[in-house]
């Protein structure tokens, strides 16, 4: 193992640590059962996970579109270099046949990304609620698209990638990135919430 | 870079009541203990997890109506999620600067009250449309949980919730009191349908129905319990009222103070296992609803040993049996509906209330958005009894009011007092020129012959 595959896996290791750690933190979630349920809280569950993504599902998507194909390009970015990044350690270097299409998802993720970061620069009410961390970890999660794009084109940038990747690892606990672990958490009673009182799907 | 503050305001502040004194502690003390008790895990992960991405804003009432930063249920959370995270996160300990982290003083509280009271009717639109799948609502009602535990809740909320606590209802209203409004009513409801049989029965024994009542009917609206009477009476229900523990509001909710909240809604529960009935049928009430229908169960640990029902679904269960009968033609004017945010977005009573009025009048029309998208009235979370928010909370219906001049409706329905107060005052403010009415009032002027009379 190269020493930066090493680097990265130790911070593969310490990110599941101390995220598991904060969602232990928090404790176990009390279950509703006592008031009779009107809906199916199994149905909104679902519902959370797949329908409710679309973007006419919620006013914060359909009255923000161009901030939600940014926020879906990011994601679909960010998970496919996490996919990338674990893979690096056993193959540092992407298969040739990829790159292209790798390259084409990191580049629009960045892109979305430093548009989100400028979004949040310059609207006044965005900038009111944010906070340095919210501009950090932009910066951090840009910054490993940005290497992940030239690991795919730029044969022997592996390990810059693997390095920008273990950074974002590392920091992945300390603030708002600690959303990747508790949005799931989250979104699943948010679901359980309007399906067990038949209020969605 | 410097933590920015949320858009808040001197005069926010300068809004925040003074703390009622807790004997043997500070105030800040005792909102310290529940901050570091911490929130369940449900809210605390909403906490954890808002990226502030202020997507949401456009969907909270009270940030569309005054367009100040401070009112986007983001920046709401953001008072929470900055306490939390000083307490609850080593990062917030380590380094508050970077994330935002702040210590709970005497100012971050006032801030608090005047962002989770003062801001937000916990109408619960963010929730609904939350772009991550938060819910900004239950962090911001822990923000007035952190408020109540210093005793810094409104002083017109918490004047109800010890009213409750001391007499059985939030009014003070004296059991004979009750009797004797209850037994005009009776009289005037026989003068005025000329039918000697027709009753309002109090504290009947083996009745299957307990109608609760918001005690503002008993006050201010009696003719919403002659309606209710009249529908009873034309379904051939056995049905009973109550003159001790009857009041269905529960300003504990409002509050956040669980314990209030379940006391509250324990001595109601009660009355009805005494009474030994098989339904507590909740008036028009949207918290009243969702108090009694989804938090007490939960706050008392315990499934009641009766149905708890809104009066909406019960005059859908008497259409749909065909136990009363309507005649739309008795409504000609155009109604519209607004929708309580506790009984629909949250209470999940979405559609009988719609069949009882497409029954019941000719020309019902819906706004825009409705159902659970619907926008709050402005009145919710206990606002109508904060009067150093009367202000915003005129302000922030001011959506509520453009929904309603759109429809081109004469009347406006709705199924909650609270909502009732908030529009009257709106029609007053925003000149609408509609009458406002429950949903009972305009069933029972629709009555036709019923086929159990």
């Amino acid at each position: 193992m190269t020493l930066p595959s090493g680097i990265l896996l130790a911070a593969f290791a310490a990110a599941a640590l101390s995220l598991g750690r904060a969602r232990l933190g928090i404790g176990s979630v009390r279950v509703r059962r006592f008031a009779p349920r009107a809906g199916d809280a199994g149905a909104g569950v679902r519902y959370a996970f797949t329908a409710a993504f679309l973007p006419w599902a919620k006013e914060s998507a359909s009255a923000h579109v161009v901030s939600y194909l940014a926020g879906v390009l990011y994601h679909a970015g960010i998970f496919t270099m996490l996919i990338c990044l674990l893979l690096s350690l056993a193959a540092p270097q992407a298969p040739p046949a990829l790159a292209g299409a790798l390259a084409v998802v990191f580049g629009a993720a960045l892109a979305a990304g430093v548009g989100l970061f400028v979004k949040r620069l310059f609207d006044v009410a965005l900038r009111a609620v944010s906070v340095p961390d919210d501009f950090l970890a932009n910066l951090l999660v840009d910054a490993a698209l940005a290497a992940a794009l030239a690991a795919a084109l730029v044969p022997g940038a592996a390990f810059v990638f693997q390095l920008t990747g273990a950074a974002l690892l590392l920091y992945a606990p300390v603030g708002k990135l600690r959303h990747m672990l508790f949005l799931v958490t989250s979104r699943r009673l948010w679901g359980a919430y309007y399906g067990r009182r038949g209020v969605l799907p | 870079m410097n933590a920015p503050d949320a858009g808040r305001s001197r005069s926010d502040t300068a809004e925040a009541p003074a703390a009622r004194s807790v004997p043997g502690t500070s105030a800040t003390e005792a909102a310290l203990r529940l901050l570091e008790a911490g929130p369940d895990a449900a809210t605390a992960a909403s906490l954890e997890a808002c990226v502030r991405c202020n997507l949401c804003a456009e969907s909270c009432h009270v940030f569309l109506a005054d367009g100040e930063s401070a009112s986007a249920p983001a920046a709401k959370v953001q008072q929470v999620a900055r306490l939390y995270r000083r307490h609850h996160t080593w990062t917030g300990r380590l380094l508050p600067g970077l994330v935002g982290a702040r210590d709970l003083d005497d100012a971050a509280l006032a801030d608090l009250v005047a962002s989770a009271f003062g801001r937000c009717s916990q109408c619960g639109r963010c929730t609904l449309n939350c772009a991550v799948g938060l819910d900004p609502a239950a962090a911001i009602r822990f923000g007035r949980a952190i408020a109540a535990a210093a005793g810094l809740v409104p002083a017109g909320i918490w004047a109800n919730v010890t009213a409750a606590l001391e007499t059985g209802n939030s009014m003070r209203i004296a059991p004979d009191e009750v009797r004797e409004t209850i037994t005009w009513l009776e009289e005037d409801l026989r003068a005025s349908t000329g039918d000697p049989s027709v009753t309002l029965p109090v504290d009947r024994r083996g009745a299957r129905v307990l109608y609760a009542l918001n005690p503002r009917e008993i006050k201010f609206f009696p003719l919403s319990i002659s309606a209710a009477g009249q529908l009873f009476h034309a379904a051939g229900e056995r049905w009973t009222l109550t003159a001790t523990d009857f009041d269905i509001t529960n300003y504990g909710y409002f509050a956040a103070d669980d314990g209030a909240g379940r006391e509250i809604a324990r001595r109601l529960y009660e009355r009805a296992e005494a009474l030994g009935v098989e339904t507590l049928v909740v008036a028009e009430c949207g918290h009243g609803y969702q108090s009694l229908r989804w938090e007490a169960p939960e706050w008392l640990r315990r499934t009641p040993p009766f149905r708890v029902v809104s009066f909406v679904e019960v005059l859908d269960e008497y259409l749909t049996a065909g136990r009363i009968l309507l005649d739309p033609a008795k409504n000609p004017a155009r109604v519209t509906l607004h929708d309580p945010c506790n009984l629909v977005r949250k209470g999940g009573v979405i559609e009988p209330q719609r069949r009882v009025l497409r029954a019941a009048a000719r020309d019902f029309v819906e706004m825009t958005p409705n159902r659970e998208k619907n926008y709050c009235c402005g009145g919710g979370g206990g606002l109508l009894a904060a009067s150093e928010y009367a202000g915003r909370r005129v302000q922030s219906g001011r959506l509520k009011a453009e929904q309603i001049r759109r429809t081109g409706a004469a009347v406006v329905v709705t199924p909650c007092h609270n909502c009732i107060d908030q529009l009257l005052e709106l029609n007053r403010h925003y000149g609408l020129g509609v009458e406002i009415r429950t949903l009972a009032e305009v069933a029972a002027d629709a009555l036709a012959t019923s086929p159990t009379r």
